[in-house]
């Protein structure tokens, strides 16, 4: 078995698990662009629930995954539903796959967090397509897949303690 | 901890969770996307959005301010030398606008003397509303603002959204305190429009592209490269004259218009609270219609019986 992640007792952990998928959810959605610069927020919704999912994967369980993707239509404006199906697809998928326990060092699993990005993004954009009757454009998902992709490494060490820095997700 | 007591491990690596609960959220998935389509949208759904953009939008007016700051901190710094340039440009121009608001206000007055000379009744605005952007995803299924202002401030549904220099859409949702607006950018946006310099009228259609185009014009359409394109308010729903932007050809050689709202970011705007014009059959007053050609058949019947009948041999010429 492996150590704990973190010493903190699993109640303070789960808040701040609930707050920064919330905060994800908010930058994701607020006007962060400076002036008429590019917009280049990383997917940060997907990459929350995808760390704590990695790190603590009893604390998002599929209904989790489902709110957090219907917040996310809802802040965007979308149609409800997409990005619930994407992450849930794409979640499901990765989980499926790592039925002894993913492995927390951040190669792999920066790795595994790109093959998740490569099933929600096809999927959101397959099925956003059909609910708006059109083919959707791809170039904003191709942009926010790579600067979610860029980033990840970036934002998945902010979420664990220094002294796991070498062994990134508490090896 | 698994949803439903189906997991197979209690420790945190390998977890399982209801296999029948995850499928259970597949289908209300799919069974929002079918509900929630822009072609066929649950009112129920819209409300409950909403509601919880309500909720949001205080927090993302927290999120956006330190940007709105850095925004600003910006152009300062990139423009400090040309400041003192643009600053005489700017009084020139304030000289200038003087005369055309004078000009303007004197043809409002001329306006409401005709308007009243002839007991027409045209679509008016309203004072203006501001607002701050709080939310501006460019997803690629939709191209909206979230705006800090609702209901409550007396935005609705349909009204048109301009920042400082046009048009950059109409209002689809309204909550308490906060709205969605539809650029005009978006597949789903359209817009009536026309040449300010012809008249020809033409339907502005967002495709996600950063210039929407013109289309239903029709075949001899007087059109020409830079023309002002305006709303004809020829729906009913949006006034006669927002300014939008200026037609221009693509490769393709079909007509798209570069938006004049894309000058600056979409930061602050302005709503302009709209009554449409009402369709006579929305209309409580064309219900008497026919009680008032009754009306019009008896004064003309009356004043037939007091005229004299001077000329009854003229019937027969």
């Amino acid at each position: 078995m492996r150590p704990p992640i973190d010493s903190r007792p699993p109640f303070g952990l789960m808040v701040w698990a609930v707050i920064s998928i919330l905060l994800s959810l908010i930058f994701y959605s607020a006007p962060l662009r400076i002036a008429n610069g590019p917009d280049l927020m990383p997917m940060l919704p997907l990459i929350t629930l995808f760390i704590w999912s990695t790190v603590r994967p009893r604390f998002i369980p599929p209904i989790v995954i489902f709110v957090v993707g219907l917040l996310n239509d809802v802040l965007t404006g979308g149609v409800l539903g997409v990005w619930a199906l994407a992450y849930l697809t794409a979640l499901t998928i990765a989980r499926s796959r790592d039925e002894d326990g993913p492995s927390r060092e951040i190669g792999p699993v920066w790795i595994r967090f790109i093959v998740v990005l490569a099933i929600a993004m096809p999927v959101a954009w397959g099925v956003g397509s059909l609910a708006i009757g059109q083919l959707a454009p791809v170039r904003p998902l191709l942009i926010e897949s790579v600067a979610s992709g860029l980033m990840f490494p970036l934002l998945a060490l902010l979420f664990i303690r220094r002294r796991n820095l070498r062994g990134a997700f508490g090896s | 901890m698994a949803i439903g007591g189906s997991s197979r491990r209690n420790d945190e690596s390998g977890i399982r969770f209801s296999r029948t609960f995850t499928v259970a959220l597949f289908i209300l998935s799919i069974a929002l996307i079918v509900f929630d389509r822009p072609q066929a949208r649950s009112p129920a759904l819209a409300s409950m959005r909403a509601g919880i953009t309500d909720l949001a939008a205080p927090l993302l007016d927290l999120a956006a301010a330190p940007v709105r700051g850095l925004a600003n901190i910006g152009p300062y710094w990139d423009n400090q030398a040309r400041l003192t340039e643009e600053n005489a440009e700017l009084r020139r121009r304030l000289n200038e606008t003087r005369y055309w608001r004078d000009l303007a206000l004197q043809l409002r007055d001329q306006r409401e003397i005709y308007e009243q000379a002839l007991n027409v009744e045209s679509a008016t605005t309203q004072d203006r509303i501001g607002a701050w952007t709080l939310g501006d995803p460019d997803g690629p299924f939709v191209q909206s603002r979230l705006i800090g202002a609702g209901a409550r401030q007396g935005i609705g549904q349909g009204d048109p959204v301009l920042n400082v220099y046009g048009l950059i859409g109409r209002v689809v949702e309204t909550g308490q305190v906060s709205s969605r607006v539809l650029l005009l950018t978006d597949l789903n946006s359209r817009i009536p429009v026309m040449a300010d310099r012809s008249n020809a009228r033409a339907v502005l259609v967002g495709d996600n592209s950063e210039y929407p185009r013109l289309d239903f014009l029709t075949r001899n359409a007087d059109l020409q490269d830079g023309d002002r394109i305006v709303t004809s308010g020829d729906d009913g729903f949006m006034p006669r004259g927002l300014p939008v932007g200026q037609a221009q050809r693509d490769r393709q050689g079909r007509w798209r218009v570069r938006l004049y709202s894309d000058q600056a970011p979409v930061d602050f705007v302005w709503v302009f609270p709209f009554e449409p014009v009402r369709s006579p059959e929305a209309d409580p007053a064309t219900d008497n219609t026919e009680s008032g050609d009754a009306e019009l058949d008896a004064q003309q019947a009356s004043a037939d019986t007091a005229l004299p009948d001077t000329n009854p041999e003229g019937e027969s010429e």
